[in-house]
Protein backbone atom coordinates (compact mmCIF):
# COMPACT_ATOMS: atom_id res chain seq x y z
CA UNK A 1 0.00 0.00 0.00
CA UNK A 2 2.01 3.19 -0.69
CA UNK A 3 2.53 5.94 1.80
CA UNK A 4 0.53 8.73 1.79
CA UNK A 5 3.37 11.22 0.57
CA UNK A 6 3.78 8.45 -2.40
CA UNK A 7 -0.09 8.55 -3.21
CA UNK A 8 0.07 12.23 -3.24
CA UNK A 9 3.60 12.52 -5.91
CA UNK A 10 1.42 9.52 -7.32
CA UNK A 11 -1.69 11.95 -7.92
CA UNK A 12 0.37 14.84 -8.85
CA UNK A 13 1.78 13.03 -11.54
CA UNK A 14 -1.65 12.21 -12.67
CA UNK A 15 -2.77 15.55 -12.75
CA UNK A 16 -0.02 16.14 -15.01
CA UNK A 17 -0.67 13.30 -17.63
CA UNK A 18 -4.36 13.65 -17.12
CA UNK A 19 -5.84 15.59 -20.44
CA UNK A 20 -9.30 15.94 -18.43
CA UNK A 21 -7.04 17.90 -15.86
CA UNK A 22 -8.63 16.44 -12.63
CA UNK A 23 -8.59 17.59 -8.66
CA UNK A 24 -5.36 14.87 -8.39
CA UNK A 25 -2.86 17.40 -8.66
CA UNK A 26 -4.89 20.53 -6.52
CA UNK A 27 -3.03 20.22 -3.64
CA UNK A 28 -0.09 21.04 -4.01
CA UNK A 29 -1.08 23.97 -6.61
CA UNK A 30 -3.69 25.27 -3.70
CA UNK A 31 -0.93 25.21 -0.88
CA UNK A 32 0.90 27.24 -3.25
CA UNK A 33 -1.45 29.66 -4.31
CA UNK A 34 -2.00 30.01 -0.16
CA UNK A 35 1.16 30.67 -0.08
CA UNK A 36 1.50 33.23 -3.47
CA UNK A 37 -1.63 35.25 -1.52
CA UNK A 38 0.01 35.86 1.52
CA UNK A 39 2.68 37.52 0.14
CA UNK A 40 1.16 39.07 -2.81
CA UNK A 41 0.74 42.87 -2.58
CA UNK A 42 -3.35 44.17 -2.20
CA UNK A 43 -3.25 45.93 -5.48
CA UNK A 44 -3.30 43.27 -8.81
CA UNK A 45 -3.57 43.74 -12.51
CA UNK A 46 -4.55 41.62 -15.00
CA UNK A 47 -3.99 41.91 -18.43
CA UNK A 48 -5.36 39.54 -20.68
CA UNK A 49 -4.08 38.52 -23.79
CA UNK A 50 -5.57 36.51 -27.05
CA UNK A 51 -3.49 34.78 -29.34
CA UNK A 52 0.36 35.10 -28.73
CA UNK A 53 0.67 38.93 -27.83
CA UNK A 54 2.20 37.93 -24.68
CA UNK A 55 5.16 35.64 -25.78
CA UNK A 56 6.72 38.78 -27.74
CA UNK A 57 7.14 40.45 -24.24
CA UNK A 58 8.27 37.33 -22.40
CA UNK A 59 10.86 36.82 -24.42
CA UNK A 60 12.04 40.58 -24.22
CA UNK A 61 12.50 40.56 -20.66
CA UNK A 62 14.33 37.46 -21.47
CA UNK A 63 15.61 34.46 -18.72
CA UNK A 64 18.20 35.87 -16.41
CA UNK A 65 15.63 38.22 -15.54
CA UNK A 66 12.74 35.70 -14.42
CA UNK A 67 12.43 33.13 -12.82
CA UNK A 68 9.46 31.13 -13.23
CA UNK A 69 7.72 28.14 -11.70
CA UNK A 70 4.68 25.87 -13.49
CA UNK A 71 2.57 24.69 -10.95
CA UNK A 72 0.77 22.37 -13.29
CA UNK A 73 4.51 20.69 -16.09
CA UNK A 74 2.75 20.62 -19.49
CA UNK A 75 4.29 17.58 -21.69
CA UNK A 76 6.64 18.46 -24.10
CA UNK A 77 4.64 19.88 -27.11
CA UNK A 78 1.99 21.45 -25.38
CA UNK A 79 3.65 24.70 -25.08
CA UNK A 80 3.10 25.17 -28.84
CA UNK A 81 -0.12 23.56 -28.22
CA UNK A 82 -1.07 26.84 -25.07
CA UNK A 83 0.46 28.94 -27.53
CA UNK A 84 -2.31 28.64 -30.02
CA UNK A 85 -5.19 29.08 -27.28
CA UNK A 86 -6.02 31.89 -25.24
CA UNK A 87 -3.17 33.12 -22.82
CA UNK A 88 -4.12 34.81 -19.41
CA UNK A 89 -1.90 36.63 -17.54
CA UNK A 90 -2.71 38.11 -14.04
CA UNK A 91 -0.11 40.46 -12.75
CA UNK A 92 -0.69 39.85 -9.03
CA UNK A 93 1.92 42.55 -7.86
CA UNK A 94 3.23 45.01 -10.25
CA UNK A 95 6.27 46.03 -7.60
CA UNK A 96 7.29 42.49 -6.94
CA UNK A 97 7.03 41.03 -10.58
CA UNK A 98 4.99 38.46 -9.47
CA UNK A 99 2.76 36.97 -12.19
CA UNK A 100 0.67 34.02 -13.05
CA UNK A 101 0.42 33.36 -16.65
CA UNK A 102 -2.32 30.70 -17.57
CA UNK A 103 -2.80 28.48 -20.25
CA UNK A 104 -4.71 25.82 -21.45
CA UNK A 105 -4.68 23.75 -17.92
CA UNK A 106 -1.20 24.83 -17.00
CA UNK A 107 -0.63 27.38 -14.77
CA UNK A 108 2.67 29.26 -15.00
CA UNK A 109 4.32 31.45 -12.08
CA UNK A 110 6.56 34.26 -13.07
CA UNK A 111 8.75 36.74 -10.81
CA UNK A 112 9.73 39.88 -13.61
CA UNK A 113 9.62 43.20 -12.50
CA UNK A 114 10.44 44.08 -16.10
CA UNK A 115 7.93 42.14 -18.19
CA UNK A 116 5.17 43.39 -14.75
CA UNK A 117 5.74 46.79 -15.32
CA UNK A 118 5.49 46.63 -19.17
CA UNK A 119 2.35 45.17 -18.36
CA UNK A 120 1.13 47.49 -16.48
CA UNK A 121 2.35 50.45 -19.07
CA UNK A 122 0.29 48.71 -21.65
CA UNK A 123 -3.12 49.19 -19.26
CA UNK A 124 -2.38 52.21 -18.79
CA UNK B 1 -31.64 20.83 1.68
CA UNK B 2 -28.65 17.66 1.57
CA UNK B 3 -26.09 20.17 -0.11
CA UNK B 4 -28.32 22.41 -2.90
CA UNK B 5 -27.36 25.83 -2.89
CA UNK B 6 -25.74 25.44 0.47
CA UNK B 7 -22.73 27.95 0.41
CA UNK B 8 -23.13 31.40 -1.05
CA UNK B 9 -20.34 30.98 -3.66
CA UNK B 10 -21.51 27.89 -5.49
CA UNK B 11 -25.52 29.13 -5.35
CA UNK B 12 -24.54 31.39 -7.93
CA UNK B 13 -23.16 28.74 -10.31
CA UNK B 14 -25.56 25.56 -10.60
CA UNK B 15 -24.13 23.78 -13.31
CA UNK B 16 -21.54 22.82 -10.65
CA UNK B 17 -23.40 22.53 -7.15
CA UNK B 18 -23.61 19.25 -6.28
CA UNK B 19 -26.74 18.16 -4.85
CA UNK B 20 -26.60 14.71 -3.54
CA UNK B 21 -24.50 11.71 -3.10
CA UNK B 22 -25.56 8.29 -3.31
CA UNK B 23 -24.12 5.44 -2.34
CA UNK B 24 -24.90 1.62 -2.31
CA UNK B 25 -24.46 -2.10 -3.01
CA UNK B 26 -27.16 -2.19 -6.22
CA UNK B 27 -29.76 -4.65 -5.08
CA UNK B 28 -30.01 -6.19 -8.55
CA UNK B 29 -26.18 -6.64 -8.84
CA UNK B 30 -24.90 -7.41 -5.66
CA UNK B 31 -21.12 -7.58 -6.75
CA UNK B 32 -21.19 -3.89 -7.83
CA UNK B 33 -21.86 -0.50 -6.24
CA UNK B 34 -24.07 2.08 -7.91
CA UNK B 35 -22.58 5.60 -6.83
CA UNK B 36 -24.56 8.67 -7.98
CA UNK B 37 -23.45 12.63 -7.95
CA UNK B 38 -26.70 14.71 -8.41
CA UNK B 39 -25.88 17.96 -9.93
CA UNK B 40 -27.85 21.75 -10.69
CA UNK B 41 -30.75 21.61 -7.82
CA UNK B 42 -34.14 22.35 -8.23
CA UNK B 43 -34.70 21.87 -12.05
CA UNK B 44 -38.44 23.71 -13.00
CA UNK B 45 -39.24 21.06 -15.35
CA UNK B 46 -40.66 23.44 -17.53
CA UNK B 47 -37.63 25.36 -17.67
CA UNK B 48 -36.91 25.58 -21.97
CA UNK B 49 -36.43 26.89 -24.02
CA UNK B 50 -32.54 26.03 -23.02
CA UNK B 51 -33.57 23.09 -20.49
CA UNK B 52 -30.85 22.19 -18.22
CA UNK B 53 -27.57 20.57 -19.25
CA UNK B 54 -24.53 19.69 -17.60
CA UNK B 55 -21.44 22.38 -17.48
CA UNK B 56 -18.80 21.93 -20.37
CA UNK B 57 -16.63 23.69 -18.40
CA UNK B 58 -16.64 21.86 -15.09
CA UNK B 59 -15.18 18.47 -14.85
CA UNK B 60 -17.30 16.35 -12.09
CA UNK B 61 -15.46 13.67 -10.25
CA UNK B 62 -16.51 10.68 -7.99
CA UNK B 63 -13.94 9.85 -5.76
CA UNK B 64 -13.59 7.05 -4.05
CA UNK B 65 -11.19 6.18 -0.79
CA UNK B 66 -10.64 2.52 0.16
CA UNK B 67 -7.92 2.89 2.64
CA UNK B 68 -9.12 5.59 5.02
CA UNK B 69 -6.56 8.11 4.90
CA UNK B 70 -9.25 10.77 3.19
CA UNK B 71 -7.88 11.15 -0.27
CA UNK B 72 -8.49 9.63 -3.56
CA UNK B 73 -7.26 6.53 -4.51
CA UNK B 74 -9.82 6.22 -7.28
CA UNK B 75 -11.63 9.26 -9.33
CA UNK B 76 -13.81 8.91 -12.34
CA UNK B 77 -13.53 11.90 -14.60
CA UNK B 78 -16.91 13.21 -16.52
CA UNK B 79 -16.57 15.77 -18.75
CA UNK B 80 -19.55 17.05 -21.50
CA UNK B 81 -19.59 18.65 -24.68
CA UNK B 82 -22.82 20.25 -26.01
CA UNK B 83 -23.36 20.27 -29.39
CA UNK B 84 -25.84 22.30 -31.62
CA UNK B 85 -27.06 21.07 -34.91
CA UNK B 86 -28.95 23.85 -36.01
CA UNK B 87 -27.92 27.67 -34.79
CA UNK B 88 -30.80 28.85 -37.17
CA UNK B 89 -33.84 28.12 -34.58
CA UNK B 90 -34.69 28.74 -30.96
CA UNK B 91 -35.80 25.12 -30.28
CA UNK B 92 -34.49 22.98 -28.04
CA UNK B 93 -35.94 20.09 -30.57
CA UNK B 94 -37.52 20.81 -33.70
CA UNK B 95 -40.05 17.71 -34.36
CA UNK B 96 -40.13 14.53 -31.39
CA UNK B 97 -37.02 13.31 -29.96
CA UNK B 98 -37.46 9.39 -30.98
CA UNK B 99 -34.10 8.13 -30.35
CA UNK B 100 -31.24 9.51 -29.19
CA UNK B 101 -29.83 10.50 -32.97
CA UNK B 102 -32.34 11.90 -33.49
CA UNK B 103 -31.85 15.01 -35.91
CA UNK B 104 -35.10 16.56 -34.25
CA UNK B 105 -32.78 17.08 -30.96
CA UNK B 106 -31.03 20.32 -31.99
CA UNK B 107 -28.67 20.63 -28.55
CA UNK B 108 -27.20 17.28 -28.04
CA UNK B 109 -24.83 16.40 -25.18
CA UNK B 110 -22.45 13.86 -24.52
CA UNK B 111 -19.70 12.61 -22.29
CA UNK B 112 -16.36 11.72 -21.64
CA UNK B 113 -15.31 9.12 -18.94
CA UNK B 114 -11.94 8.52 -17.29
CA UNK B 115 -10.78 7.50 -14.40
CA UNK B 116 -7.78 8.42 -12.49
CA UNK B 117 -5.76 5.77 -9.95
CA UNK B 118 -2.81 4.71 -8.70
CA UNK B 119 -1.04 7.66 -11.05
CA UNK B 120 -2.57 6.34 -14.24
CA UNK B 121 -5.20 7.87 -16.15
CA UNK B 122 -7.46 5.71 -18.31
CA UNK B 123 -9.98 6.61 -20.66
CA UNK B 124 -13.56 4.61 -19.88
CA UNK B 125 -15.33 6.39 -22.68
CA UNK B 126 -15.89 8.90 -25.14
CA UNK B 127 -18.85 10.69 -26.59
CA UNK B 128 -21.08 8.83 -24.54
CA UNK B 129 -25.13 9.60 -25.55
CA UNK B 130 -26.53 11.73 -22.40
CA UNK B 131 -30.70 11.65 -23.09
CA UNK B 132 -32.28 15.20 -23.25
CA UNK B 133 -34.37 16.56 -21.18
CA UNK B 134 -38.01 15.53 -20.64
CA UNK B 135 -40.13 18.12 -22.41
CA UNK B 136 -43.03 16.48 -22.48
CA UNK B 137 -45.19 14.28 -24.58
CA UNK B 138 -44.87 15.79 -28.10
CA UNK B 139 -41.14 16.04 -27.95
CA UNK B 140 -40.38 13.33 -25.76
CA UNK B 141 -43.45 10.97 -25.84
CA UNK B 142 -41.11 7.66 -24.81
CA UNK B 143 -38.58 9.32 -22.48
CA UNK B 144 -38.18 6.35 -20.29
CA UNK B 145 -36.88 4.58 -23.39
CA UNK B 146 -34.70 7.84 -24.76
CA UNK B 147 -33.14 7.55 -20.87
CA UNK B 148 -32.64 4.03 -21.11
CA UNK B 149 -30.82 4.35 -24.05
CA UNK B 150 -28.76 6.20 -22.47
CA UNK B 151 -27.26 3.45 -19.86
CA UNK B 152 -23.78 3.41 -21.47
CA UNK B 153 -22.02 -0.39 -20.73
CA UNK B 154 -18.63 -0.29 -20.84
CA UNK B 155 -16.12 -2.18 -20.09
CA UNK B 156 -15.17 -4.26 -17.03
CA UNK B 157 -18.27 -4.46 -15.67
CA UNK B 158 -18.89 -0.53 -15.54
CA UNK B 159 -22.39 1.06 -16.27
CA UNK B 160 -22.59 4.92 -16.75
CA UNK B 161 -25.76 6.99 -17.14
CA UNK B 162 -25.73 11.06 -17.09
CA UNK B 163 -28.13 12.78 -17.66
CA UNK B 164 -32.01 14.36 -16.04
CA UNK B 165 -33.55 12.43 -13.35
CA UNK B 166 -36.47 13.06 -11.07
CA UNK B 167 -35.28 14.21 -7.69
CA UNK B 168 -35.10 11.70 -4.82
CA UNK B 169 -34.50 13.58 -2.01
CA UNK B 170 -37.37 14.76 0.18
CA UNK B 171 -37.17 17.39 2.25
CA UNK B 172 -39.47 20.39 3.74
CA UNK B 173 -37.32 23.10 2.91
CA UNK B 174 -40.11 25.84 3.45
CA UNK B 175 -40.71 24.88 7.27
CA UNK B 176 -36.98 23.74 8.19
CA UNK B 177 -35.64 27.26 6.99
CA UNK B 178 -37.88 29.11 8.41
CA UNK B 179 -36.71 29.14 12.15
CA UNK B 180 -36.11 25.42 11.87
CA UNK B 181 -39.77 24.91 12.11
CA UNK B 182 -40.82 20.52 11.64
CA UNK B 183 -44.56 21.19 10.68
CA UNK B 184 -45.21 17.84 12.45
CA UNK B 185 -44.53 19.75 15.63
CA UNK B 186 -45.31 23.60 14.94
CA UNK B 187 -47.13 23.72 17.98
CA UNK B 188 -44.48 23.18 20.05
CA UNK B 189 -42.19 25.69 18.45
CA UNK B 190 -40.82 28.60 20.26
CA UNK B 191 -41.84 31.52 17.99
CA UNK B 192 -44.79 31.00 16.76
CA UNK B 193 -48.81 29.47 17.20
CA UNK B 194 -48.84 27.44 14.16
CA UNK B 195 -50.97 24.24 14.16
CA UNK B 196 -49.02 20.98 13.80
CA UNK B 197 -49.14 19.77 9.67
CA UNK B 198 -47.97 16.81 7.81
CA UNK B 199 -44.31 17.60 5.57
CA UNK B 200 -44.42 19.72 2.81
CA UNK B 201 -41.81 17.79 0.09
CA UNK B 202 -40.73 21.38 -1.48
CA UNK B 203 -38.14 19.33 -4.20
CA UNK B 204 -41.10 17.66 -5.46
CA UNK B 205 -41.86 17.71 -9.19
CA UNK B 206 -39.03 18.78 -9.56
CA UNK B 207 -35.46 17.54 -11.92
CA UNK B 208 -31.58 16.94 -11.08
CA UNK B 209 -28.85 15.67 -12.97
CA UNK B 210 -27.48 12.67 -12.33
CA UNK B 211 -24.18 11.24 -12.87
CA UNK B 212 -24.67 7.59 -12.22
CA UNK B 213 -21.77 4.71 -12.37
CA UNK B 214 -21.91 0.87 -11.61
CA UNK B 215 -19.06 -0.89 -10.98
CA UNK B 216 -18.06 -3.89 -9.69
CA UNK B 217 -17.02 -3.75 -6.15
CA UNK B 218 -13.69 -5.90 -6.17
CA UNK B 219 -12.64 -3.13 -8.42
CA UNK B 220 -12.50 0.06 -5.82
CA UNK B 221 -11.78 -2.31 -2.61
CA UNK B 222 -8.43 -3.77 -1.27
CA UNK B 223 -8.37 -6.98 -0.25
CA UNK B 224 -9.71 -7.08 3.39
CA UNK B 225 -10.62 -3.38 3.40
CA UNK B 226 -14.70 -3.88 2.08
CA UNK B 227 -15.19 -0.32 3.14
CA UNK B 228 -15.15 2.69 0.60
CA UNK B 229 -15.40 6.47 1.17
CA UNK B 230 -17.09 8.00 -1.80
CA UNK B 231 -17.65 11.61 -3.00
CA UNK B 232 -17.90 13.76 -5.69
CA UNK B 233 -16.42 17.15 -6.53
CA UNK B 234 -16.75 20.15 -9.51
CA UNK B 235 -13.97 21.83 -10.49
CA UNK B 236 -13.09 24.50 -12.64
CA UNK B 237 -10.19 26.19 -14.42
CA UNK B 238 -9.07 29.18 -12.25
CA UNK B 239 -9.57 31.61 -14.88
CA UNK B 240 -13.03 32.23 -16.42
CA UNK B 241 -12.82 35.25 -19.15
CA UNK B 242 -15.98 36.53 -20.55
CA UNK B 243 -14.85 37.29 -24.14
CA UNK B 244 -17.49 39.90 -25.37
CA UNK B 245 -16.15 39.99 -28.74
CA UNK B 246 -17.27 36.29 -29.17
CA UNK B 247 -19.43 36.41 -26.91
CA UNK B 248 -18.97 33.34 -24.80
CA UNK B 249 -16.48 32.51 -22.04
CA UNK B 250 -12.85 31.71 -22.20
CA UNK B 251 -11.07 29.01 -19.94
CA UNK B 252 -7.80 28.71 -18.93
CA UNK B 253 -5.54 27.46 -16.16
CA UNK B 254 -5.86 24.45 -13.70
CA UNK B 255 -8.97 22.78 -12.42
CA UNK B 256 -9.46 24.07 -8.57
CA UNK B 257 -12.28 22.19 -6.85
CA UNK B 258 -15.88 24.66 -6.48
CA UNK B 259 -17.85 22.09 -4.98
CA UNK B 260 -17.78 18.93 -2.40
CA UNK B 261 -20.03 16.58 -1.10
CA UNK B 262 -19.70 13.04 0.88
CA UNK B 263 -22.57 12.89 3.28
CA UNK B 264 -25.53 14.76 2.87
CA UNK B 265 -26.45 17.90 5.08
CA UNK B 266 -22.40 18.28 6.52
CA UNK B 267 -21.85 21.37 4.26
CA UNK B 268 -25.43 22.43 4.77
CA UNK B 269 -26.36 22.05 8.34
CA UNK B 270 -23.25 21.61 10.34
CA UNK B 271 -20.57 24.43 8.45
CA UNK B 272 -20.94 28.01 9.61
CA UNK B 273 -21.95 30.15 6.70
CA UNK B 274 -18.09 31.85 7.08
CA UNK B 275 -16.66 28.66 6.24
CA UNK B 276 -19.15 27.10 3.52
CA UNK B 277 -17.31 28.06 0.66
CA UNK B 278 -13.77 26.80 2.16
CA UNK B 279 -14.99 23.83 3.03
CA UNK B 280 -16.15 23.41 -0.33
CA UNK B 281 -12.76 23.62 -2.08
CA UNK B 282 -10.60 21.15 0.20
CA UNK B 283 -10.86 17.72 0.17
CA UNK B 284 -11.66 15.47 2.85
CA UNK B 285 -8.54 14.71 4.42
CA UNK B 286 -8.36 18.29 5.11
CA UNK B 287 -11.82 18.05 7.44
CA UNK B 288 -9.89 18.09 10.84
CA UNK B 289 -10.59 21.90 10.88
CA UNK B 290 -13.78 21.15 10.59
CA UNK B 291 -14.56 18.38 13.17
CA UNK B 292 -15.70 21.11 15.83
CA UNK B 293 -18.80 22.06 13.90
CA UNK B 294 -19.56 18.41 13.89
CA UNK B 295 -18.62 17.25 17.28
CA UNK B 296 -20.21 20.84 18.55
CA UNK B 297 -22.79 21.25 16.13
CA UNK B 298 -25.05 24.29 16.56
CA UNK B 299 -28.60 22.41 15.89
CA UNK B 300 -28.27 20.66 19.20
CA UNK B 301 -27.71 24.24 20.47
CA UNK B 302 -30.48 25.45 18.53
CA UNK B 303 -32.92 22.88 19.06
CA UNK B 304 -33.61 23.05 22.85
CA UNK B 305 -34.32 26.73 22.05
CA UNK B 306 -36.62 26.55 19.16
CA UNK B 307 -38.71 23.78 21.06
CA UNK B 308 -38.39 25.24 24.71
CA UNK B 309 -39.19 21.89 26.81
CA UNK B 310 -38.98 19.38 24.79
CA UNK B 311 -34.95 19.12 24.40
CA UNK B 312 -33.97 19.22 28.13
CA UNK B 313 -31.35 16.36 27.98
CA UNK B 314 -30.01 17.70 24.48
CA UNK B 315 -29.74 21.04 26.39
CA UNK B 316 -27.77 19.67 29.29
CA UNK B 317 -25.63 17.57 27.24
CA UNK B 318 -24.62 20.93 25.11
CA UNK B 319 -23.96 22.61 28.20
CA UNK B 320 -21.59 20.08 29.25
CA UNK B 321 -19.30 20.38 26.32
CA UNK B 322 -19.08 16.78 25.61
CA UNK B 323 -17.49 16.34 22.16
CA UNK B 324 -20.31 14.10 19.89
CA UNK B 325 -18.31 11.13 20.02
CA UNK B 326 -21.36 9.55 17.94
CA UNK B 327 -21.49 12.33 15.50
CA UNK B 328 -17.79 12.40 14.50
CA UNK B 329 -18.39 8.16 13.87
CA UNK B 330 -20.84 8.39 12.03
CA UNK B 331 -19.67 11.13 9.68
CA UNK B 332 -15.86 11.86 9.91
CA UNK B 333 -14.54 8.41 10.69
CA UNK B 334 -17.01 5.62 9.98
CA UNK B 335 -18.58 3.24 13.11
CA UNK B 336 -16.29 1.31 14.90
CA UNK B 337 -16.57 -2.37 15.39
CA UNK B 338 -18.41 -3.33 18.73
CA UNK B 339 -20.82 -0.05 18.84
CA UNK B 340 -23.83 -1.57 16.46
CA UNK B 341 -24.10 -5.10 16.80
CA UNK B 342 -22.34 -6.82 13.32
CA UNK B 343 -21.83 -3.82 11.93
CA UNK B 344 -18.69 -1.44 11.22
CA UNK B 345 -18.03 0.91 8.85
CA UNK B 346 -14.90 2.49 10.44
CA UNK B 347 -12.25 3.30 8.09
CA UNK B 348 -9.50 5.24 10.35
CA UNK B 349 -8.87 7.69 12.75
CA UNK B 350 -8.34 10.37 9.89
CA UNK B 351 -11.12 12.95 10.16
CA UNK B 352 -12.85 13.19 6.77
CA UNK B 353 -16.49 13.87 5.24
CA UNK B 354 -16.79 10.76 2.98
CA UNK B 355 -20.02 9.02 2.53
CA UNK B 356 -18.73 5.10 3.47
CA UNK B 357 -20.12 2.41 2.84
CA UNK B 358 -19.03 -1.15 3.95
CA UNK B 359 -19.76 -3.01 -0.08
CA UNK B 360 -19.65 -6.47 2.79
CA UNK B 361 -23.18 -6.41 3.92
CA UNK B 362 -25.44 -7.50 1.43
CA UNK B 363 -28.85 -5.30 0.10
CA UNK B 364 -31.43 -5.15 2.11
CA UNK B 365 -34.77 -6.76 0.36
CA UNK B 366 -36.98 -4.43 2.30
CA UNK B 367 -35.22 -1.47 3.40
CA UNK B 368 -35.87 0.59 6.15
CA UNK B 369 -35.80 4.33 5.38
CA UNK B 370 -33.89 4.95 8.61
CA UNK B 371 -31.30 3.19 7.89
CA UNK B 372 -28.94 1.83 10.24
CA UNK B 373 -30.56 3.72 12.98
CA UNK B 374 -34.23 1.93 11.71
CA UNK B 375 -31.93 -1.54 12.53
CA UNK B 376 -31.12 -1.79 8.78
CA UNK B 377 -27.31 -2.24 8.15
CA UNK B 378 -27.67 -1.43 5.20
CA UNK B 379 -29.05 2.19 4.71
CA UNK B 380 -27.25 5.34 5.69
CA UNK B 381 -25.16 5.99 7.20
CA UNK B 382 -23.54 2.59 5.83
CA UNK B 383 -23.64 4.80 2.16
CA UNK B 384 -27.07 6.24 1.28
CA UNK B 385 -29.99 4.80 -0.59
CA UNK B 386 -32.17 6.88 -3.02
CA UNK B 387 -34.82 6.60 -0.73
CA UNK B 388 -33.38 7.27 3.08
CA UNK B 389 -34.51 9.23 5.06
CA UNK B 390 -31.59 11.38 6.21
CA UNK B 391 -32.84 14.24 7.18
CA UNK B 392 -34.98 12.54 10.12
CA UNK B 393 -31.83 10.34 10.35
CA UNK B 394 -29.95 13.23 11.18
CA UNK B 395 -32.17 15.31 12.94
CA UNK B 396 -32.31 12.06 15.56
CA UNK B 397 -28.46 11.72 15.71
CA UNK B 398 -28.08 15.79 16.36
CA UNK B 399 -30.86 15.63 19.11
CA UNK B 400 -29.07 13.18 20.66
CA UNK B 401 -30.45 9.75 19.62
CA UNK B 402 -27.37 8.18 18.82
CA UNK B 403 -24.86 9.74 21.57
CA UNK B 404 -25.82 6.60 24.12
CA UNK B 405 -23.65 4.46 21.16
CA UNK B 406 -21.01 6.19 22.61
CA UNK B 407 -22.02 7.01 26.23
CA UNK B 408 -24.71 4.31 27.82
CA UNK B 409 -25.64 6.31 30.70
CA UNK B 410 -26.81 9.19 28.72
CA UNK B 411 -30.55 9.53 28.15
CA UNK B 412 -31.82 10.76 24.81
CA UNK B 413 -35.16 12.77 25.11
CA UNK B 414 -38.28 11.18 24.39
CA UNK B 415 -38.53 13.85 21.02
CA UNK B 416 -34.87 12.60 19.99
CA UNK B 417 -36.58 9.61 18.71
CA UNK B 418 -39.66 11.18 17.30
CA UNK B 419 -38.54 14.56 15.75
CA UNK B 420 -39.03 14.44 11.97
CA UNK B 421 -39.86 16.65 9.05
CA UNK B 422 -42.81 14.35 8.16
CA UNK B 423 -41.61 12.96 4.75
CA UNK B 424 -41.18 9.65 3.34
CA UNK B 425 -40.46 8.04 0.05
CA UNK B 426 -44.10 8.23 -0.82
CA UNK B 427 -43.51 12.22 -0.34
CA UNK B 428 -42.00 11.77 -3.54
CA UNK B 429 -44.21 11.20 -6.98
CA UNK B 430 -41.80 9.77 -9.11
CA UNK B 431 -40.81 6.45 -8.15
CA UNK B 432 -37.36 5.23 -8.31
CA UNK B 433 -36.44 2.52 -10.68
CA UNK B 434 -35.70 -0.96 -10.10
CA UNK B 435 -32.59 -1.28 -11.76
CA UNK B 436 -29.76 1.22 -12.91
CA UNK B 437 -29.73 4.22 -12.96
CA UNK B 438 -32.55 3.91 -10.10
CA UNK B 439 -33.48 7.31 -9.51
CA UNK B 440 -36.90 7.54 -11.48
CA UNK B 441 -37.53 9.17 -14.67
CA UNK B 442 -37.59 12.88 -14.97
CA UNK B 443 -40.92 14.69 -14.43
CA UNK B 444 -41.89 16.23 -17.96
CA UNK B 445 -42.59 19.89 -18.52
CA UNK B 446 -45.86 19.75 -19.98
CA UNK B 447 -46.89 18.20 -16.40
CA UNK B 448 -44.62 20.28 -14.25
CA UNK B 449 -45.35 22.62 -13.03
CA UNK B 450 -49.19 21.66 -12.71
Amino acid sequence: MPSHDAKRASAERAGDLNPLAGSAGRRLSRRSVLQGVATAGAAGLAATTLGATVSPAAAAAGPAASTAASQSSPRSGDAAKAASGPLVVHVRDARSGDIEVFSGTSQTRLRDKNLAARIARAAG
Amino acid sequence: MSSHREAPEISKDPVADSTDVYAFVSPDKSDTVTLIANYIPLQLPSGGPNFYEFGDDVLYEIHIDNDGDGRADISYQFRFRTTVRNTGTFLYNTGPIGSLNDPNWNRVQTCDVAVVSDGSFATLGSGLPCPPCNIGPLSTPDYAGLAAAAVNRLGGGISVFAGQRAEAFYVDLGAIFDLGDLRPFANLHAFGQLSPAPGVNATNNLNVNSIALQVPISSVTRSGHPTIGVWTTASRQRVRLWDADSGEDINAGPFRQVSRLGNPLVNEVLIPLGKKDLWNSLPPDDDKQFAVYVTQPGLAALLPVLYPGVFGNLAALVASGAARADLEAILLTGIPSGIVPHFTNFTGSVLADMLRLNTSIPPTKNPNILGVVGGDLAGFPNGRRVTDDVVTIELRAIAGLTYPLVAPTYTPDAAAGEITDGLTPSSVHASPLGQFPYLGVPYSGYDEPS
